[in-house]
């Protein structure tokens, strides 16, 4: 922990972090303060006053803890009566023109409003009149229906637009009660982020479209992983639920903030990236195109493998670097060459240079680290007096080596694969295998931060894990333990440190290394 | 607090004729004989409802097969908050939701199913549901199919069902 | 031997055999319509034949149709298939045949010849009685091993050692009563209550031997594996018991078993303390010598007790509940229509009797007919007790059991032997 200071809080010492706001400062030690427009990567507004604290001594009698950073000795009231009235009556404003449509909205259950009515609040309304009548389920644009009733004023979603991605598409007319969040009028939401002001959003005003009505908030599973669809590796929640008698299914990504990788957002390409997760998988074994068991089917593989000449491997530049390494293991057992061919992964000047980047693949920087060949060439001569080719999980060829898609199709192919492609239709062996929602492993990111990630999602029938499948193929490294000793060897970073205590935020290799020249 | 109320039990079967058993199996014969003998007689007096012919009289409190109430214009007043779904113990509903476009909400039941089987006729969904939408009061107490999926109430059959009750007596039942 | 000693041979094995079994219908009957009344319920009363009823006998034939048809499952993880049959075919004919030394009427002489009226003519009786009803529970104990399953053998285990524990204050209490009779062979005993204790009160058994007859009749109960004694079933802890893994025909026959082995403890109780086949006062001898003026006690008699059974239809077989057009009523005339004419064959044939000279050999027959119908009666009414006692009394708990029987009914037999035979030595 960097500096810290002493500051008392209904009259008891607590040691905080320098630096900061009471809001964050607090929170660490376990102190919630109510705060409906504070957001740390927006900074404070002080417009919802609901996190107005008492100062002892000298100061105005409120002050918004947002506004306030902390300070030796400050002496913060927290549960004095007049706070909480302050707390009750914000609420109570809050809640005068708020429809409480809870049962339609999918925000019940996370919601601020609710949390701290309950906290809060607690008591019937007072108001007589009719409630002011605002739009409802407006479509903002880029999948974002907006609210009006629903909406606290707390300008997250505005100041997000303004700050962070720069467009400022969305706005706050009018005043008092007549106040609402709207877009220009023929000026819709437009950037690669807007989905972000869904989670932003403190109650239901902001909802997705893709999420709406799917499923209700406390079904839902939060299971932290990784995001696969870019080289980015931003931290999310996986949302997945079993329903009574269906699969685990995914039902929305959710940023997880890691200040190293992605900060508290992450793309919406990224986060709409669950519907493959749930959809085209590759269910059952095939051999020759036809349903097999899956037995026979990695026997028939197994096979195939031992008999082949010369075997190449093509490697997905999405595998965990436990995959890559048990790959590489028995590519070397094989005497088979490996390539990690994947141009077509690139998406070249798609990247903005923040969070979303041109390469669409989760661990190339793991590909190069462990010395495989990404290079066209190089797989292009492999292919050449090839007599069977082992696709591990690479799901594109095309549009980036056209010719050479022709050239496999004419090659025997074992397809190991998560999901159903014409690499796969065209295999004559297809294995099914388990995605990143499914298996746990580690990946490094395009800055070179090596990242763990776990299992999230179990289905009713999983699919095996690719490790298993190597073991069975013949593989030897494919134990956690040699694995991991394997891994401290290729990544000097890595020696000598106890994976079990292997930092959440994920480990930056650059930096490591720099540190050790320096040392 | 209310004081509680303690009532001594006399202890029984210690005195000696007690004891000896066969007394007291002779006093328990001649009480059993005692109704034997009467029904004998005059088996009308018996304690019993001569079922399918004489139906008994379901008040406004028994809890029967579920139904879904309608608004007055005859759309769903579920507006699938799945607040009885979460509640149910025995997780007998399934429900998807779907977007509304009648003006009454935004949200309606695309699916609303409830598998009798599975169901134990607690009422929780009856008492969690907000809109008053989930009613048990059709007074069908007796399901009875050759199938399970026909015992899967979807949503036509549970719109379909009306109340046995006027709104008036429903109200009255105190829960 | 002539034609009418084969005959009477067959009409004795099959009186033996068929009234037994029938009156498993009968006593399945009355089990359930007699827990019925004795639980304020109606029971069995809609099965019917074309609206035939017949007051829910009609209900045992739809479950005898059920039990033939069920599927007859032997369970695929029972290694001994053959002992699995084999026990509950030992339960019900050890209790068939446990029937047969019981005498049903008194010796019937017809001129020269005399015909002991037992299934089996043996001398051993009581003997022959005790070593059967000893064998039933061996079907019970290798039905619930062979089941192969733990319930099934809990009920075994308590079968066995019930039938440990209460066969040996039943043999006691027996010896007792042999010194009073000074006899093994059921016949003879039978004839020894048609005596009269000083004059006037018959010499039963019940009479004779008080502490006797409640401690045979306990342990009897226990024989039978019945309610307060059926712990080997135990539904309510063990299932089952040991006949959990049947069904269809050999389910059945563990039921019929039970019913059997009841109908015949109840025979045997009533020929060991109730004066078998005797009618009160009316020795086989007296009433040879008096039968006319008991056939026209009889024909007197028979209209009015049926007038007022037929009142009594006429009174219960009608719905309780608003029909129009109520067919039980229907029902109720035909079935009294069926009484009166079945009166007024019986009242012919009295009549016959009365004023026809009758043959020495139509009176016995007569005689014999009479007791058979005695001892039917008595037995019927020794199996409502057994019925009774069933819907009145709980189970006992394990523990008690074995108490009573050690702790209670052993020292009470022993007892009961030293003072009968004081005062039998003393007396003779």
């Amino acid at each position: 922990m960097a500096e810290t200071v002493k500051l008392f809080v209904n009259g008891q010492e607590v040691e905080v972090e320098s630096g900061k706001n009471l809001i964050d400062a607090l929170k660490v030690v376990g102190i919630e303060i109510p705060h409906f427009c504070y957001h740390p990567a927006l900074g404070a507004d002080g417009n919802c006053r609901m996190c107005l604290v008492g100062i002892e001594d000298g100061r105005p009698p409120l002050v918004p803890a947002c506004k306030t950073p902390v300070s030796e000795g400050l002496k913060v009231q927290l549960d004095a009566e007049k706070i909480r009235k302050i707390q009750h009556d914000v609420m109570e404003l809050e809640l005068i023109n708020h429809p409480i449509d809870c049962p339609v909205c999918d925000q019940a259950g996370e919601c601020a409003l609710q949390d701290y009515y309950m906290t809060y609040d607690h008591q019937a309304s007072r108001m007589r009149v009719p409630q002011v009548v605002k739009e409802k389920k407006l479509d903002f644009g880029c999948g974002v229906v907006h609210d009006q009733e629903r909406c606290v004023l707390c300008a997250r979603c505005v100041r997000f637009t303004r700050l962070i991605t720069k467009t400022g598409e969305l706005g706050i007319v009018n005043r008092s009660d007549e106040a609402r969040v709207t877009v220009f009028p023929g000026r819709q939401l437009d950037n690669r982020y807007a989905l972000n002001v869904v989670d932003l959003c403190p109650v239901g005003a902001m909802t997705s479209r893709d999420f709406r009505f799917k499923q209700r908030a406390w079904f839902l599973k939060r299971s932290p992983s990784i995001c696969h669809g870019c080289s980015m590796g931003c931290n999310i929640f996986i949302d997945h639920n079993r329903e009574k008698g269906g699969d685990d299914l995914i039902y929305r990504f959710r940023p997880r903030h890691n200040a190293l990788v992605n900060g508290y957002f992450i793309c919406d390409e990224g986060r709409l990236t669950y519907h493959q997760e749930n959809e085209g998988r590759l269910a059952t074994a095939m051999v020759d195109g036809k349903d097999s068991p899956l037995d026979q089917a990695i026997e028939m593989a197994r096979r195939k493998l031992e008999n082949a000449r010369k075997p190449v491997f093509l490697l997905s530049p999405n595998c965990s670097l436990e995959q890559m390494l048990a790959i590489r293991a028995l590519a070397e057992s094989r005497k088979a060459r490996l390539s990690g061919f994947s141009d077509a992964y690139i998406k070249n000047g798609d990247g903005d240079g923040w969070l979303i980047q041109d390469d669409k693949s989760a661990n190339r920087a793991g590909l190069e680290l462990l010395g495989i060949d990404t290079a066209r060439e190089g797989f292009a001569q492999a292919l050449e007096d090839a007599d069977l080719l082992v696709n591990f999980n690479s799901m594109r060829i095309v549009p980036a080596a056209a010719e050479l898609a022709g050239k496999i199709a004419g090659l025997t192919t074992i397809a190991i694969s998560s999901h159903n492609g014409p690499l796969t239709r065209q295999a004559a062996v297809a294995l099914p295998v388990s995605s990143y929602s499914e298996y746990g492993g580690m990946v490094i990111n395009t800055n070179h931060i090596l990242q763990r990630f776990a299992p999230a999602v179990i289905k009713n029938q999983p699919a095996p894990d690719m490790l298993d499948l190597l073991r069975q193929l013949g593989c030897t490294l494919t134990e956690r333990t040699d694995l991991g000793k394997a891994m401290q060897q290729a990544i000097p970073a890595l020696a000598g440190t106890d994976m079990s205590a292997f930092p959440a935020e994920g480990l930056n290799l650059k930096e490591k290394e720099t540190d050790h020249v320096t040392a | 607090m209310m004081s509680a109320k303690i009532k001594t039990i006399e202890r029984q079967g210690v005195s000696y004729d007690q004891r000896l058993f066969l007394i007291e199996v002779f006093k328990g014969m001649r009480v059993t004989f005692g109704h034997f003998f009467r029904n004998l007689l005059d088996n009308s007096k018996l304690y019993v409802r001569h079922y399918p012919e004489v139906k008994p009289e379901i008040t406004p409190r028994w809890r029967g097969r579920h139904r879904l109430t309608t608004h007055e214009d005859g759309t769903v007043k579920c507006v699938a908050c799945f607040m009885c779904q979460t509640n149910c113990p025995s997780h007998c509903i399934s429900i998807t939701a779907g977007e509304r476009n009648d003006g009454r909400s935004e949200k309606l039941p695309v699916r609303f199913d409830i598998d009798l089987l599975e169901c134990i006729y607690c009422g929780y969904c009856v008492e969690a549901c907000p809109m008053d939408a989930i009613r048990m009061d059709t007074g069908i107490f007796s399901v009875v199919t050759a199938d399970r999926q026909s015992v899967v109430m979807g949503l036509d059959k549970l719109l379909a069902t009306p109340g046995a009750f006027t709104e008036e007596d429903y109200k009255k039942r105190g829960l | 031997m002539s034609p009418l000693d084969y005959l009477l041979v067959a009409l004795r094995v099959a009186f033996g055999a068929f009234v037994p079994l029938c009156f498993v219908a009968v006593l399945v009957w009355m089990e359930r319509r007699g827990a019925a009344f004795f639980q304020d319920r109606a029971g069995p009363n809609r099965c019917n034949i074309f609206g035939f009823r017949a007051a829910g006998l009609i209900q045992n034939l739809s479950d005898a149709v059920k039990l033939v048809f069920k599927e007859d499952i032997v369970p695929g993880h029972i290694p001994h298939k053959f002992y699995f049959i084999l026990a509950p075919v030992l339960v019900f004919v050890t209790a068939l045949i446990s029937f047969s030394v019981i005498p049903f009427a008194d010796t019937l002489v017809l001129g020269e010849n005399s015909y002991v009226m037992q299934a089996i003519p043996l001398d051993i009786g009581i003997l022959w009685f005790l070593a059967c009803a000893g064998f039933s529970v061996y079907g019970i104990i290798l039905a619930g091993w062979s089941s192969h399953n733990k319930y099934g053998i809990l009920g075994g285990l308590r079968a066995a050692a019930q039938v440990i524990s209460y066969e040996i204050p039943m043999g006691l209490a027996l010896v007792s009563l042999l010194v009073v009779y000074g006899t093994v062979n059921l016949n003879e005993i039978a004839r020894f209550q048609g005596q009269l204790l000083f004059g006037m009160i018959p010499a039963w058994g019940v009479i004779l031997q008080p502490l006797g007859v409640i401690l045979f009749i306990v342990a009897a109960f226990a024989e039978t594996n019945r309610t307060p004694f059926d712990l080997a079933e135990g539904e309510s802890e063990i299932v089952a018991g040991y006949h959990v893994e049947y069904s269809s025909m050999k389910f059945a026959l563990f039921f019929m078993g039970e019913y059997v082995a009841m109908f015949v403890s109840s025979a045997i109780i009533i020929t060991l303390f109730f004066g078998g086949y005797q009618i009160p006062w009316l020795a086989t001898e007296t009433l040879v010598a008096y039968a006319k003026p008991v056939a026209l006690v009889l024909l007197v008699l028979l209209p009015v007790a049926n007038y007022f059974f037929t009142g009594w239809i006429r009174r219960n077989n009608t719905s309780h509940y608003y029909r129009p057009n109520d067919p039980r009523v229907r029902e109720a005339n035909i079935y009294i229509r069926c009484f009166w004419i079945l009166t007024g064959i019986v009242e012919i044939i009295l009549l016959g009797l009365l004023l026809a000279d009758t043959a020495p050999e139509t009176i016995r027959i007569f005689v014999a007919l009479l007791q058979m119908a005695t001892f039917l009666l008595k037995t019927v009414a020794m199996c409502f007790v057994y019925v009774w006692v069933r819907w009145t009394l709980p189970r006992f708990r394990y523990d008690q059991l074995q108490k009573l029987g050690w702790q209670t009914m052993l020292p009470l037999s022993l007892v009961n032997i030293f003072v009968t035979s004081a005062v039998v030595v003393a007396l003779s």
